[in-house]
């Protein structure tokens, strides 16, 4: 047990040098001048500054994109959570004429280019009048979250044996309540992940904020876009603007994480 | 059953969105495929049937273009299963100290890719990068990380790698935590060694989790395009091109018809590549 | 079910009704009786992202207060800005006004308002006329000069004068020159420009095409790249490479900002707009040390002009308002307030003789008359709508020219081959 627990340290050590070390690095990008960013012998220890902090907080109405971004991806979570929720307990527990295709057909949305979706997209919103709007975009979002939610609801909701369930419709359960209150929780790593993913897709999408976008909802991912500038990116406000984008994602994942490890005491149903 | 048929209703509401929500647009990409449409020029419409299509296939540039992405797809996705299935595995011991660590393992997902690989690109910046600095220091030669062809790939494929194996272990962790203890207790009762329980439970059960991992990478591997865009442009030359750089460059300029034929391309190649998948490994089971 | 977007996108819409009402109701109110100024019309820019939104931004509240039009900012980043315009334009989604590169206008043109009549009322001869050039095509003016710039040649002065060198005017003075201070193990490199998929390497190109006599599009619309000229150009595109940074094939047009900055190239040529971070103490250990001039020649001087213009579309329902921005933009005023802005990034230079010349500009911008005399020669791109595939397409060759999957020959015809492809000849 000792030899393993040494050896995992050890390998982690690479794992965690390699998976930080950019995000050190645009933390202290964040603090730095531009200058110092390309200094030699590189700084790894400095005085640091609150200029790029301030530039993005107060230049632009960063707080506005803030909570665009975040209503929009807790849209996309709820909506995808939902519907996929749905449709994948159908797609586990009935299998029907017909259900492999429709199953293989819900993938078509991700082997389209994005670019290629944009302007039918842009199109169709237009026609309907919801350009600059957060609908517009969570709709666009969900559809994009959904497949992946979908395929891996289904093989979470396949490993819930169906004697559960009956055993809770033996006990006066609705189908509907089965699910929620016996299914869900017993598949909820799964769940997590695909919130987690749902959220991530919403979060860190650019192209169709983009074009679907305007002053009005305009997300973060446009808005870091946006400090490439023609001369060039401005690290330090990236940077900045980066790291705080950040922040919500780590809350989310560590609100949610708990529910990736719960299936570990739940498993013990089977049996 | 009458529970079966309620059941059935579940499907709908999901399903319905989806299909309006994306059939729709694909039927559009698909018509417009089929014509020469350049937005510059609106009033030259001309219906061509399949000729952007043939236009592409004879392009060598295009060609190229699915060389390189098929290289680079299956090499990302590769690294990324290898190195996300490690992890996992490493994870699976019940040791405490491992459960905030899983945490800051996940960070790169939260990275903004453009950001992630603007500052990956500060880093292996042959001059000014820290990389090359240590790499001087050692001895080992400043590589032009960016701007050699072979290079480049191994550059790209490395940050998206680091972008993406964070995912990769968190759904097959997430698939590893509902395996039941059970059965591996039961298989040690019987004598089993770490690697035979790994083969004959572990694989098995985790086998649709893997294949969901890769179908959906891969998929989105094909279709990447900020990293590679921030990092390389396509270059050096036109060794990093992949189909959607590519598109992106025929779109900025507004020519409708190509790049839309040049999207339904992505599908075909795409859709093809999910079905040999999906055929491979759910058949056996 | 999508409680989230549902409810919200409900609640929305009510309030978007509701707003309508309440602005329908005003609005016909004050129709009856207060005098026009009291109405609030509203504009829709779409204008690029960056340091130039900024000095927008900090400018608008005088124009807004002033004029009663609100503008709406709809700023996108440079490589996407062309498209989302086109796309805007050309399905009828409503922007009043854009912010538009020069090389666009005969691209976007059918879908912009002519401004000649308009144009009459106001000062064009303050203008540097090469700029107003800039946002005209096929004899109609469809934009106003904004912002012009220039290619200009930023070099050490303190370099040079070690080695008792003159400021170069011709190319094989700047080679001459770059060679002489060009040593690769202290880092030192004789000149800095882009040489791979960096938007900028067709510019470099063309700039040396030019400067030899060559042109992208001969008089009689064919390419005209393939022939003596164009082979010197490139030629001396190759030799600039072996005095350039190692890594050039992989510069963008920051990097060569950088390159000077960090004081490792003694010569570059640059954007003036680029060049005023190089000033910049913050960020430059060159400050002070640098000269400015207009690019060497060939057989020609022959720099390129990038002029950022302001249109109208041509569907607005506002062209009022609309052209009263474009003339604040444009406008004096406006100029002489943007170089004030403190910006150490970039700047609006202004298209006015009257703002250029202006004493506060010169202390501003130290490199300002490099760009006046630069702009009174300088070389606009080909007028066509097909420009921007051209310009495309000479990226990509050079970037495989200098990748070697070219030979200089091959990269030549393929020049010419792709262009006259791109013209339907």
């Amino acid at each position: 047990m000792r030899l393993r627990r040494f050896l995992t340290v050890l390998a982690l050590i690479p794992v965690l040098a390699w998976t930080l070390f950019p995000i050190y690095w645009i933390l202290t990008a964040s603090f730095k001048t531009e200058l110092s960013l390309y200094a030699k012998p590189p700084q790894w220890l400095f005085s640091p500054i609150l200029e790029n902090y301030k530039r993005v907080l107060f230049n632009i109405p960063f707080f506005q994109y803030l909570s665009n971004s975040l209503l929009i991806a807790l849209g996309t979570t709820g909506g995808s959570l939902v519907l996929g929720t749905l449709a994948a307990y159908g797609f586990s527990r009935i299998k029907f004429w017909g259900s492999e295709a429709l199953r293989f057909l819900v993938l078509v949305t991700r082997m389209v280019p994005r670019m290629t979706l944009v302007v039918p997209y842009y199109l169709m919103m237009l026609k309907i009048g919801m350009l600059d709007t957060y609908t517009g975009l969570v709709i666009a979002y969900v559809s994009f979250a959904m497949p992946f939610s979908i395929w891996l609801l289904i093989g979470f909701f396949d490993e819930v044996p169906i004697e559960v369930e009956e055993a809770a419709m033996v006990d006066g359960c609705t189908p509907l309540g089965t699910l929620i209150r016996v299914v869900i929780p017993i598949a909820a790593p799964g769940l997590a992940v695909a919130a987690i993913f749902a959220f991530l897709v919403s979060w860190n999408e650019f192209l169709f904020a983009l074009i679907l976008s305007g002053p009005a909802s305009k997300t973060l991912p446009v808005v870091i876009a946006g400090l490439t500038t023609d001369l060039g990116p401005l690290y330090g406000e990236m940077s900045a603007a980066a790291v705080m984008v950040m922040l919500p994602n780590i809350l989310m994942t560590v609100i949610l994480q708990r529910y990736v490890v719960r299936g570990l005491t739940l498993g013990a149903v089977k049996g | 059953m009458r529970t079966a048929q309620t059941r059935r209703w579940y499907l709908i509401p999901g399903l319905v969105f989806l299909l309006s929500i994306d059939l729709v647009p694909l039927v559009y990409s698909l018509g417009v495929s089929l014509f020469n449409w350049w937005l510059v020029r609106p009033q030259e419409i001309r219906f061509l049937g399949i000729g952007n299509y043939l236009t592409l296939a004879a392009d060598p540039a295009f060609r190229r273009s699915v060389v390189v992405t098929c290289a680079f797809t299956f090499g990302s996705v590769l690294v990324e299963l290898l190195a996300g299935l490690a992890l996992a595995l490493l994870f699976a011991q019940p040791f405490r100290f491992l459960r905030p660590i899983r945490a800051i393992l996940l960070l790169p997902l939260f990275v903004v890719p453009v950001v992630g690989a603007t500052m990956w690109r500060l880093i292996l910046h042959p001059d000014m990068g820290v990389l090359n600095y240590y790499l001087g220091l050692l001895g080992l030669g400043q590589p032009a990380w960016l701007g050699e062809p072979t290079l480049a790939m191994v550059a790209i494929i490395l940050v998206d790698a680091w972008r993406t194996i964070p995912f990769m272990f968190l759904v097959i962790h997430a698939g590893l935590e509902t395996l039941p203890s059970e059965l591996y207790e039961a298989a040690k009762v019987d004598g089993a060694s770490w690697f035979q329980s790994f083969r004959y439970i572990t694989v098995p059960l985790l086998t649709y989790i893997m294949l969901l991992a890769v179908l959906i990478r891969g998929m989105d591997a094909f279709r990447e395009f900020d990293i590679i865009f921030v990092l390389t442009g396509g270059g050096p030359g036109t060794a990093t091109e992949t189909i959607q750089l590519l598109n992106y460059r025929v779109f900025g300029l507004g020519h409708m018809g190509i790049a839309n034929a040049v999207g339904i391309v992505t599908l075909a190649l795409v859709a093809v590549m999910c079905f040999l998948l999906i055929r491979a490994v759910l058949k056996p089971r | 079910m999508n409680r989230m977007s549902g409810v919200h996108g409900e609640s929305r819409g009510k309030l978007r009704a509701r707003g309508g009402i309440v602005v329908g109701l005003v609005l016909a109110l004050l129709a009856v009786g207060l005098p026009a100024w009291a109405q609030t019309k509203t504009l829709n820019l779409s204008m690029l992202a960056g340091f130039k939104e900024d000095v927008l931004r900090a400018n608008l509240p005088e124009f807004e207060k002033r004029t009663g039009i609100k503008v709406v900012v709809d700023s996108a980043p440079l490589g996407e800005l062309y498209k989302k315009q086109l796309l805007s334009l050309s399905t009828g989604a409503r922007h009043d006004v854009l912010f538009m590169d020069e090389p666009w206008v005969p691209a976007l043109a059918e879908f912009l308002l002519p401004l000649d009549e308009r144009a009459k009322g106001i000062d064009m001869p303050d203008f540097i006329p090469t700029t107003v050039a800039a946002g005209s095509y096929d004899g109609k003016q469809y934009a106003l000069p904004v912002d012009p710039n220039v290619q200009i040649l930023i070099y050490r002065k303190d370099l040079l004068e070690q080695k008792g060198l003159k400021q170069p005017t011709t190319w094989d003075e700047l080679l001459k020159a770059a060679k002489a201070l060009h040593d690769p193990a202290k880092q030192q490199y004789g000149f800095a420009f882009t040489a791979g998929t960096d938007p900028q390497t067709p510019l470099y190109m063309t700039l040396l095409l030019w400067s030899y006599g060559a042109e992208l599009v001969d008089s009689r619309g064919r390419a005209g790249v393939n022939n003596e000229a164009g082979k010197k150009g490139a030629e001396m595109f190759m030799e600039l490479l072996k005095v350039a940074p190692p890594n050039v094939k992989n510069y963008t047009f920051a990097d060569v900002n950088k390159a000077l900055q960090l004081g490792q190239a003694a010569m570059a040529i640059q954007w003036a707009s680029g060049a005023k971070p190089l000033e910049d103490p913050s960020k430059s250990s060159v400050a002070g040390k640098l000269g400015y001039a207009v690019p060497p020649k060939g057989t020609r001087n022959a720099p390129m002009r990038g002029v950022w213009n302001i249109a109208i579309a041509k569907n607005t329902p506002n062209q009022e308002a609309a052209w009263e921005f474009a003339r604040w933009l444009s406008s004096k005023e406006f100029g002489l307030a943007s170089t004030k802005y403190p910006s150490a990034i970039s700047a609006i230079h202004s298209a006015r003789i009257s703002v250029l010349q202006d004493p506060s500009t010169k202390a501003a911008l130290p490199y300002v008359d490099a760009l006046l005399t630069s702009l009174r020669v300088a070389k606009g791109r080909p007028r066509l709508k097909e420009y921007p595939d051209i310009q495309e397409h000479m990226r990509i060759t050079c970037s495989r020219l200098t990748a070697g999957e070219l030979s200089l020959d091959a990269a030549l015809k393929e020049m010419d081959a792709g262009i006259n492809k791109i013209l339907g000849k």
